[in-house]
C-alpha cells in the first residue's frame, strides 16, 4: 500500500462520473422543466398540510409515483396518470415514497375528494374499512363537550364515536386534508415532460406488428 | 506440553512479514467483458432516447386529438368527417340515413325542422338536448336527446350539423365552427330544450311546435328535504353525497357518475352495498346508515339529474377497439356488444343496466376487472362475470375509455319518473 495518490485520484474520478451523470446532469435537466402548466402552487393551507404530511411520515406507506400504464395498472386503479418532473415542481422536498403499503396518493384529490371521509379516515381508518393497516391519528384531532363557533365536526359510527360529546379536527387535521384535496393531477402533462418511457419503443413496435398483422388478414 | 504449544509453525510468516503484490496482467476476458458492458451501455442510452422521443410524438398526436375531438378524426374533407362523425355519434338512434325511428326518434332526413332552422337549429339542439314534445314533419314524438356539448367540440359539431343540413335536409350552406363556438357560449350551462316550443322561441320561421309541457309535479316535500341535506352536507355520521360523487353527481376517476343512472339500479347497487353483496368499504358505511325511504329518494335524486360529461379517455386505450366492443361486441372471444344489453349509445336501460356513456373510464375499468376476479357479483343472471373474464386489460381500458367519450345519458323526465315512483311499490325484494 504506497500508491495513495493514484488510488485516491482514481476513486474520486469514479465518485465524480457517478455525481455528474446521476445528480447533476439529471438536476439540470428537471430544472429546465419547470412545473406542469395546470400545476397551481400551494396556498397556505395545503402548504402547511404539506410539513404534517411529512411530519408524519406519510411516505413511508403511501408513494406519489402513479407509473404508466405499461408497467402497472395504476391508471386502472384510479390513482391517476403517470406522472412527471413538472408535477413536483412545488415540492422540496418531494415525497415520492418508494413503499406501496397504502395506496399511492398523487391523485387522491380527485378519487376521494371529501373532506368528511378523510376527516373520518384519519381519526380510524378502521371505522371504514374493518381491514385497514393504516395507522389512526386521534392526536389530530380533540374530544369536546360541545362544538365550538367554526369546529369541524368529525363524523364517526357509534362504535367508534365517543360516548358524550363530540369529536373535532384540530388545525393540524383540516390542514392535512386540504393537502389532501389539493393533490389532484388530472391536467394534462406537458408532451416532452421528463418520464419513464423505458417500455413506449416496445409499446410502438408490438403496435406495428399487430397493425401488420391485421392488415395482411 | 508446554514447549510443544510455543513452538512456531514453520509454514507461517513471521510477525514482521508485510504482504505484497506484484503487478500481473489483467485476464483478456475481463477486458472482454467490460467491453461488451460498455456496448451494451451505449445500445441501451440509445435505445431508451428513441423510446422517449416515440412516447413524446405520440403524446403530441395525443394531445392534438383531444384537442380537435375525441373521436377518431383524420385530415378528411369535412363531409366525409361529417358522415363519419354522424355514424359514431347519431345514427345509433336517428339511423345511418337519418330516417329516425317510428313514433320515437325523429327522422333528420327531408325533417321540415331542420329544413327550415338550417344547420344552426341542429347546432342548438344538440349543444343542449331536447326534454319535451317535439313536432317535425307533422308528427310529434316525446323528444328526449341527450346533449352532445360535452361530447363533441366545435369543429365536431360544425362538421355533424352541416352533413345533417346539407346531405339530409337539402340546405345548401353548412355551419362554421366559429359560429358554433358562439352559439356555445351562449347556451352553456342551460337545460336542455323543453321541446319544440321553447326551440321555436329561439329560431324563427321553425313549423309549428307542440305546446311547453306542464312542469314536473314536485316530488313529496319532506322526501327531498332530506334529500337534499343527505346530498349536500351529509347527516349523522355519514358524509355528504356530493362531496364525492360531486355536486352534479359527475363522479371522478373510481367514484363514479351517478348522473342519469336509472333509479332501480342506484337503489338496488345501495342494498347491495347495505347486505354485502357488492363490496365497497366507503359505501358500505354510508349504505347501512341509510333508511329505505332514503335509499329510494336518492335514487330518484340521481336519476333525473343531469351533468355534462367530465370523464375524458385517460387509460390510453385504443378507441376503435372499444367502440368495435361497445357497439358489435367480439365474438371470438364471446363478448356481446355493450349496448345490447345498455342501450343504444350506452344509455343505460332501466331498471337493470346502468348507463355507461360518459363514465369515467378508471371506474369502468376497474368494475370490469372486479367482475373478472369475482370481487362483484351482483349482475342480473351473472352476465358481467363472463364478460369480464372475457376482456383482457388491453380491451378493458380500450371499452372505458371509448364509453368515456360518449356523450352523457339522457337523464329519465322528471314527469316520467313521478309516473313511474307512482305505479310500483317501494320493496325490500327488489334488492336481489
Amino acid at each position: 500500500m504506497n500508491r495513495y495518490l493514484p488510488l485516491a485520484i482514481t476513486a474520486l474520478a469514479i465518485l465524480a462520473m457517478a455525481t455528474l451523470f446521476l445528480v447533476i446532469a439529471p438536476g439540470m435537466q428537471i430544472g429546465a422543466q419547470g412545473p406542469s402548466p395546470g400545476l397551481k402552487p400551494y396556498t397556505e393551507a395545503e402548504a402547511r398540510g404539506r410539513d404534517v404530511y411529512v411530519s408524519m411520515g406519510c411516505l413511508y406507506c403511501h408513494s406519489q409515483q402513479p407509473r404508466s400504464i405499461a408497467q402497472a395498472p395504476d391508471a386502472e386503479r384510479g390513482w391517476g396518470r403517470a406522472s412527471v418532473a413538472g408535477d413536483y415542481a412545488y415540492d422540496a422536498p418531494h415525497q415520492l415514497g418508494t413503499m406501496r403499503t397504502g395506496p399511492d396518493l398523487m391523485d387522491i384529490g380527485d378519487r376521494l375528494p371529501s373532506q368528511g371521509w378523510q376527516l373520518t379516515h384519519l381519526y380510524q381508518p378502521r371505522a371504514i374499512s374493518s381491514w385497514s393497516i393504516m395507522p389512526a391519528y386521534p392526536f389530530l384531532f380533540e374530544h369536546k363537550d360541545e362544538p365550538g363557533p367554526g369546529d369541524v365536526v368529525v363524523h364517526l359510527p357509534a362504535p367508534y364515536a365517543p360516548e358524550t360529546g363530540v369529536i373535532v379536527a384540530k388545525q393540524d387535521a383540516l390542514d392535512l386534508v386540504a393537502y389532501l384535496q389539493g393533490m389532484k393531477r388530472q391536467y394534462a402533462p406537458p408532451t416532452d415532460g421528463l418520464r419513464d418511457d423505458g417500455y413506449a419503443l416496445i409499446a410502438a413496435q408490438q403496435q406495428k406488428q399487430t397493425d401488420a398483422a391485421k392488415a395482411s388478414n | 506440553m508446554m514447549s510443544d504449544k510455543m513452538k512456531q509453525d514453520p509454514r507461517l510468516p513471521d510477525e514482521t512479514f508485510e504482504p505484497f503484490e506484484e503487478s500481473r496482467r489483467i485476464p483478456l476476458p475481463v477486458y472482454w467483458i467490460a467491453i461488451a458492458l460498455a456496448i451494451w451501455g451505449v445500445i441501451m442510452l440509445v435505445e431508451t432516447s428513441h423510446s422517449t422521443q416515440v412516447a413524446d410524438k405520440e403524446r403530441a398526436a395525443q394531445n392534438a386529438q383531444d384537442v380537435t375531438a375525441t373521436a377518431p378524426v383524420t385530415a378528411e374533407p369535412a363531409a366525409a368527417q361529417g358522415h363519419a362523425l354522424f355514424t359514431a355519434n347519431c345514427a345509433t338512434c336517428h339511423g345511418d340515413l337519418g330516417a329516425g325511428s317510428t313514433g320515437a326518434v325523429p327522422p333528420l332526413a327531408k325533417s321540415d325542422l331542420v329544413q327550415a332552422g338550417g344547420a344552426e337549429a341542429v347546432v342548438r339542439i344538440a349543444l343542449r338536448g331536447i326534454d319535451g314534445p317535439i313536432a317535425v314533419n307533422g308528427v310529434t314524438y316525446n323528444g328526449h336527446m341527450p346533449n352532445f356539448a360535452s361530447a363533441l367540440d366545435d369543429k365536431q359539431l360544425a362538421a355533424i350539423s352541416s352533413h345533417v343540413a346539407t346531405s339530409f335536409a337539402g340546405a345548401k350552406d353548412g355551419i362554421e365552427p366559429t359560429k358554433v363556438a358562439e352559439l356555445r357560449k351562449a347556451d352553456a350551462g342551460k337545460d336542455p330544450w323543453a321541446g319544440g316550443a321553447e326551440l321555436a322561441s329561439a329560431i324563427t320561421g321553425l313549423p309549428a311546435q307542440p305546446a311547453r309541457p306542464a312542469p314536473a309535479p314536485a316530488m313529496a316535500a319532506t322526501q327531498s328535504a332530506d334529500v337534499e341535506t343527505l346530498v349536500k352536507t351529509g347527516a349523522g355520521y355519514i358524509w355528504a353525497c356530493a362531496s364525492c360523487h360531486g355536486d352534479k353527481g359527475q363522479g371522478m376517476e373510481t367514484t363514479p357518475r351517478l348522473a342519469g343512472l336509472p333509479a332501480a339500479y342506484i337503489a338496488k347497487q345501495l342494498h347491495d352495498f347495505q347486505q354485502g353483496t357488492r363490496f365497497n368499504d366507503s359505501m358500505a358505511y354510508v349504505a347501512k346508515a341509510l333508511s329505505e325511504e332514503q335509499i329510494q329518494a336518492l335514487a330518484a335524486h340521481y336519476a333525473v339529474m343531469r351533468a355534462p360529461s367530465t370523464a375524458r379517455p385517460s387509460l390510453k386505450g385504443d378507441l376503435a377497439r372499444g367502440e368495435q366492443i361497445a357497439r358489435e361486441g367480439d365474438w371470438s372471444i364471446g363478448v356481446p356488444a355493450c349496448f345490447t344489453c345498455h342501450g343504444p349509445s350506452g344509455f343505460g336501460v332501466a331498471p337493470d343496466f346502468p348507463a355507461l356513456a360518459a363514465q369515467h373510464p378508471a371506474y369502468t375499468a376497474r368494475q370490469l376487472a372486479m367482475w373478472a376476479g369475482g370481487s362483484r357479483h351482483n349482475s342480473p343472471l351473472g352476465l358481467m362475470a363472463g364478460i369480464g373474464k372475457a376482456l383482457n386489460d388491453v380491451d378493458r381500458r380500450a371499452v372505458a375509455d371509448y364509453l368515456a367519450s360518449l356523450a352523457p345519458v339522457p337523464a329519465t323526465p322528471k314527469t316520467e319518473l313521478a309516473a313511474i315512483d307512482a305505479s310500483i311499490p317501494v320493496s325490500e325484494g327488489d334488492a336481489q
